[in-house]
């Protein structure tokens, strides 16, 4: 079955690959605004060649992952100190869906004033995008506490810590991975936007500068790159969900009774 | 499980650790800072021709001899630079006249103080002109009444330069309709017949004429004859505060002005370091002029027009700007 998948995704990207190369060879659109397969392929042997490319590579994953720990700590404990202190939780609801919908990109002059150009800029873009997506999946995930195993806890004596611990925390995991997985997503849409809009180091600045400089394959291979990240970035995220929920019945694919 | 969890927190600690270093190795150099007699500046550019001087200036030391080392960091437009300088985020940073005069109405804290690029001031050769594709029947720009023109921003130098030329053609630049598209995705929209006519600069103005666009208008020529387009600005705090770094900066930046000025060969090689500009291209790209002053009866002129196309608010102090 696994094996069936591999080959068929191969398949898929093959023909995806197949059509980038015969649309503009074609005349179906322009080469010179549209570059075959081939010579994007071109372009990116090239950027892998240059040591600015690995820099440009390292900033972006940097602003990536630094991100993504802050704005998944920062939602995990704003969700469960919400969800656990009475009436924070109705308290917060409209706040937290009025800051929610705002994209982070409109957040831009502000990040620059604040920071300037620097990683800085990047993190509060990506951070304020990613936080929500953690934040809402531990909301739900707490509201999912059985609340007969809560009441026995209770009754059997357990603090609120070791409520949180014991109960509220492995109802809330599956969750939580849900979210980070969709938070490690946004996040990398944020940093290389980021950088692309505000010119901070990084992939987005160097597709910035490719844009500008009429050099269309080198920006399409930057753009290969930033889907390469992407892909690798979910197929690691779903690698630790697996792992850290390997007790969970969604994983281990059997009926808890 | 727990041991996983364990690893991806060592993991994770280790990476913020490291990370945080170095972006605190950043963040020391990120403003003003000086050692030994030189003073480092963080400079707000644009990745295009315009300011190759900066990167010739620093290369050959025209910078280091007035004890100022560069820091030249790179964003997409005004819209990130002008808050960057403001804030005292970067010292000093690049924006066309308009913008400048617009900020400065509004009355942003922004003093523009030494030169950045002007246009050639020849007809037709210049770095920026109005296009339009090889077989438009378009040809001058009275024509475009009724036609969609593109310029890279609604409402600032580019549009005002158009409607000059449309109305120094006769025209009315009323009857045209402007729309925004960003430089470097013109020639292929002017190419797929999405808009009839754009106001184009370097690199992508090359890109058309390989095309077989026309030139119909040089429309910055028109505006004034040398105009100034862009200057270098720093905020009025810092230059009240900083005067000594201020006049050290307009003088290394006039040399490097100079020196741009009189060697092409060498802004083009220049230019080939810090964009993606291809060699074939690079070639074929018009070089602005870079005079050491910038001329001010052409930033009057510009700024009348702007001020009859209704860009400004309340007019423009020019002598706060410029002084």
């Amino acid at each position: 079955m696994k094996g069936l998948n591999v080959v068929l995704g191969g398949a898929g990207l093959a023909v995806f690959l197949a059509l980038g190369e015969a649309v503009p060879r074609l005349g179906l659109v322009k080469e010179a605004y549209f570059p075959p397969t081939s010579r994007i392929a071109d372009a990116l042997g090239d950027e892998v060649a240059d040591s600015a490319f690995w820099t440009a590579l390292g900033d972006t994953l940097t602003g990536w992952a630094l991100g993504l720990i802050l704005a998944s700590c920062a939602g995990i404990v704003a969700g469960v100190v919400i969800s656990v202190v009475p009436y924070l939780r109705e308290a917060t609801a409209s706040t937290v869906e009025f800051l929610r919908p705002i994209p982070s990109v409109a957040l831009i002059p502000l990040a620059v004033l604040l920071y300037g150009t620097e990683l800085r800029s990047v993190l509060l873009l990506v951070v304020y995008a990613s936080f929500w997506q953690v934040l809402i999946q531990v909301l739900y995930g707490v509201q999912d506490v059985d609340p007969v195993a809560d009441e026995t806890a209770r009754s059997y004596g357990l603090g609120t810590w070791a409520r949180i611990r014991h109960v509220l925390w492995p109802t809330a995991l599956p969750y939580v991975m849900t979210g980070v997985r969709l938070a490690a997503a946004v996040a990398l849409i944020l940093a290389v936007t980021a950088e692309l809009v505000i010119g901070a180091p990084g992939l987005g600045a160097r597709i910035a500068i490719a844009q500008n400089s009429q050099a269309v394959p080198e920006m399409y291979a930057l753009i290969v790159v930033t889907g390469l990240l992407g892909l690798l970035i979910n197929v690691g995220a779903r690698t630790v969900e697996r792992r850290a929920l390997a007790w969970h019945q969604s994983v281990r694919g059997e009926v808890m009774v | 499980m727990r041991r996983l969890l364990a690893a991806v927190a060592a993991g994770t600690f280790l990476f913020a650790v490291t990370a945080c270093g170095s972006s605190d190795d950043g963040g020391s150099s990120d403003g003003e800072g000086s050692s030994g007699g030189v003073t480092t500046v963080t400079v707000g550019l644009i990745p295009i021709v315009d300011v190759a001087p900066l990167y010739l200036g620093q290369e050959k030391g025209f910078f280091e001899k007035q004890g100022l080392k560069l820091k030249l960091t790179t964003a997409q437009g005004g819209a990130a630079i002008v808050p960057a300088v403001v804030s005292g985020q970067y010292q000093f940073g690049f924006s066309n006249m308009t913008s400048l005069m617009i900020a400065q109405s509004n009355n942003v804290p922004v003093k523009a103080i030494a030169n950045g690029i002007a246009s050639t001031g020849q007809g037709g050769k210049d770095f920026g002109a109005l296009t339009v594709k090889k077989d438009s029947a378009v040809k001058s720009p009275k024509e475009l009444e009724g036609k969609k023109v593109a310029v890279n921003t609604l409402k600032n130098i580019n549009e005002t330069a158009v409607r000059e030329s449309v109305r120094k053609a006769g025209g009315d630049p009323d009857k045209v309709q402007f729309v925004e598209l960003a430089f470097d995705q013109m020639p292929a929209a002017l190419d797929a017949g999405q808009i009839d006519a754009a106001m184009v600069v370097e690199p992508a103005l090359a890109t058309i004429k390989s095309q077989g666009g026309r030139e119909i208008a040089s429309s910055l020529v028109d505006v004034a004859p040398d105009l100034t387009v862009a200057m270098y600005f720093t905020s009025t705090q810092y230059a009240q505060e900083n005067p000594e770094l201020v006049k050290k900066f307009q003088d290394a930046t006039a040399e490097s002005l100079a020196y741009a000025d009189a060697h092409p060969d060498e802004v083009r090689q220049i230019v080939s370091t810090y964009t993606k500009i291809p060699p074939a291209v690079l070639e074929q790209v018009t070089l602005p002029k870079w005079p050491a002053e910038a001329n001010r009866a052409s930033i009057e002129k510009l700024m009348q027009l702007g001020e009859d196309d209704g860009l400004f608010k309340t007019t423009p102090d020019l002598d706060k700007l410029l002084s």
